[in-house]
């Protein structure tokens, strides 16, 4: 008897103690997510007759919305990015240093430690000292470390803006992918490498046989949480390029920030906010069907 | 090489060392040029050896620029939202991992689904909301102080362009992964601390200081961590939310120094740069153990 009404006190402590971040989140978080989704069907603005006397206008904003070409246009910019840079950029590249990093190597934590550094650099620096690799022709440093490898001099921002912004994110997520993969490696037992060793299997024949099979859970969920963070990447490439030149870089947030702020259509945007939410999840969706990770 | 060795006991070869060496010339060829150019006295955006060298350009931060002040801004307001985020998550994620009820699992999916949505939608809904509590609070301070007291206290305890509005926002967005943090923390805690706690007649609030919040130091250290290094490197919400210049905080002050296209003055930037980039790299340093345990939990479910 005693113990039940203890087991209700408690109960009601554990929500009491949770309450107040679960109000925080609502006010600051789920409730402005929601009113979001609202405001898409409305005709609000910032500036002008709408803005004084908001309206319910249907779906208009999203006909608009798939009519509009830079709609489009940073949806194909968005997804190249993902792929560029998550999917391909940093997965191989955090892949490989993970690999090598679990060898005996000299030096290995200040190897780890000079791949995590880039990690740390707040949005606003990268794309400062991103500028000083890409800007000034032949003289351009990301030019001139090049030079040696044959390749030719360009203007980064110019003429190959998306690569440049592909460069810039792998550089900042290469940490991320490895430490995953290392956990993921960690924990393939060594029996199996061992049994394949003995049975005179090549280091490819193991990587490919052994490694890889064990590794994909860890390789699907890395996949499923840095394409749904990448999507939502706005501070870095907006403090690069803002979106330019003539919406070359302009993903699919920095699209939705122009719209909302730039040409001041709060309703138009939050259409924009509200496809890149399904689109998440959609891809979400799909991740975890073909793959079938348990998260 | 014997049968025995494991993989990772082998030397690693020479193309290794090659790939490591590319990826770390990759990863540090921004740094070298930061660095260089903030001590060089007459710096440009090209990589070369300074001439002259000087710690102006440092100095400089503080004596032409206001950038002692946006230190002084960003340490309050990054801090004061990790400070709060530690305490609710601390607290929330605890409630979360021992709650047995219905909406627990759909909670913790939908605070994860939210932070999916581009922070550049949330902006506008979130000002509203802002703004009618600022609304609240400000008539409430008038009405018992009078207009002109409640001018200076708004300063303070006001939601729009204040420090209290920045930290609240900032905290709730670093929650939701704090959160999660912490209840799967606590998941890994055994319950018979506390109950042998309840067992010595213990109440709330004595098993909290005795029992749990020594256990969850690692935990609570990791969700500060996080927090404070993804607040700290935030853009969006100083961009939006603060206007006037008492307020601006680091990466606003070292955006709009970069703005002023026809003087940029690389020394200074860079400098400011490195400034800013120090308490996130040594937050990072002590971060990055439990960087790999956070993560490899995750992979383990």
């Amino acid at each position: 008897m005693a113990l039940a009404r203890h087991e209700k006190r408690r109960a009601w402590q554990l929500r009491l103690i949770l309450a107040p971040s679960a109000l925080l989140l609502l006010a600051l978080y789920i409730y402005p997510a929601l009113y979001s989704v609202y405001l898409s069907f409305t005709n609000e603005a910032l500036v002008g007759r709408a803005a004084a006397n908001p309206s319910f206008v249907g779906l208009r904003n999203y006909m608009r919305l798939f009519s509009d070409a830079g709609f489009w246009n940073s949806l194909w910019v968005t997804l190249i990015f993902v792929i560029g840079s998550a999917v391909i950029g940093q997965f191989v590249l955090g892949l490989v240093s993970a690999l090598i990093l679990r060898q005996r190597v000299r030096f290995r934590q200040i190897f780890n430690a000079i791949i995590l550094l880039p990690n740390a650099v707040p949005e606003v620096v990268v794309g400062f000292m991103w500028i000083a690799m890409f800007v000034g022709g032949h003289r351009a440093v990301l030019n001139k470390v090049l030079e040696p490898l044959g390749i030719a001099p360009v203007e980064w921002l110019q003429t190959m803006p998306l690569l440049a912004i592909i460069i810039v994110n792998t550089w900042r997520g290469i940490a991320t992918a490895m430490i995953l993969m290392t956990a993921g490696l960690s924990s393939i037992s060594s029996e199996v490498y061992e049994a394949a060793r003995m049975d005179g299997a090549t280091r490819w024949q193991i990587f490919r046989r052994i490694t890889m099979p064990l590794l994909m859970p860890t390789v699907f969920l890395y996949m499923l949480v840095s394409t749904a963070s990448t999507m939502a990447i706005f501070g870095v490439i907006y403090a690069l390029t803002r979106g330019g030149p003539g919406g070359a870089t302009e993903l699919i947030s920095i699209y939705i920030y122009n719209q909302s702020f730039a040409a001041f259509q709060i309703g138009y945007g939050a259409a924009g906010a509200v496809m890149a939410l399904l689109l998440s999840i959609i891809i979400g969706i799909i991740y975890v069907r073909t793959m079938k990770v348990e998260v | 090489m014997s049968g025995l060795s494991l993989p990772e006991k082998q030397n690693a070869g020479a193309g290794a060392y090659v790939i490591l060496l590319l990826i770390s010339v990759y990863c540090l060829v921004p740094f070298a040029w930061l660095i260089i150019a903030s001590f060089d006295s007459n710096p440009t955006q090209f990589i070369r050896w300074p001439t002259e060298w000087t710690v102006q350009n440092y100095t400089r931060i503080f004596t032409d620029e206001d950038g002692g002040r946006w230190l002084i801004n960003s340490l309050v307001v990054v801090g004061g939202a990790t400070l709060l985020v530690v305490v609710l998550a601390g607290l929330g994620g605890y409630a979360l991992s021992r709650i047995t009820a219905w909406w627990k699992l759909p909670f913790l999916y939908l605070i994860l689904l939210v932070r999916v949505l581009p922070h550049t939608a949330l902006i506008v809904p979130l000002y509203k909301v802002l703004l009618t509590a600022n609304r609240g609070i400000e008539s409430v301070t008038v009405n018992l102080f009078g207009a002109r007291a409640a001018r200076e206290i708004m300063r303070y305890i006001g939601l729009i362009d204040s420090y209290l509005g920045l930290i609240v926002v900032l905290a709730a967005m670093q929650l939701p992964l704090a959160l999660w943090i912490m209840k799967t923390f606590f998941d890994g805690v055994s319950r018979e601390y506390e109950e042998a706690a309840i067992m010595d007649g213990a109440n709330m609030i004595q098993r909290v200081r005795r029992v749990l919040v020594p256990l969850a130091m690692p935990g609570l250290a990791a969700a500060g961590l996080f927090s404070f290094i993804f607040a700290w490197g935030d853009f969006l919400t100083p961009l939006i939310f603060t206007s006037s210049p008492e307020l601006q905080m680091l990466p606003l002050g070292l955006f709009r120094a970069f703005l002023r296209v026809n003087s940029i003055d690389y020394g200074l930037l860079a400098a400011l740069a490195l400034v800013y980039l120090l308490p996130s790299v040594i937050a990072f340093a002590f971060a990055r153990k439990f960087l790999v345990r956070t993560f490899s939990g995750g992979v383990k479910g």
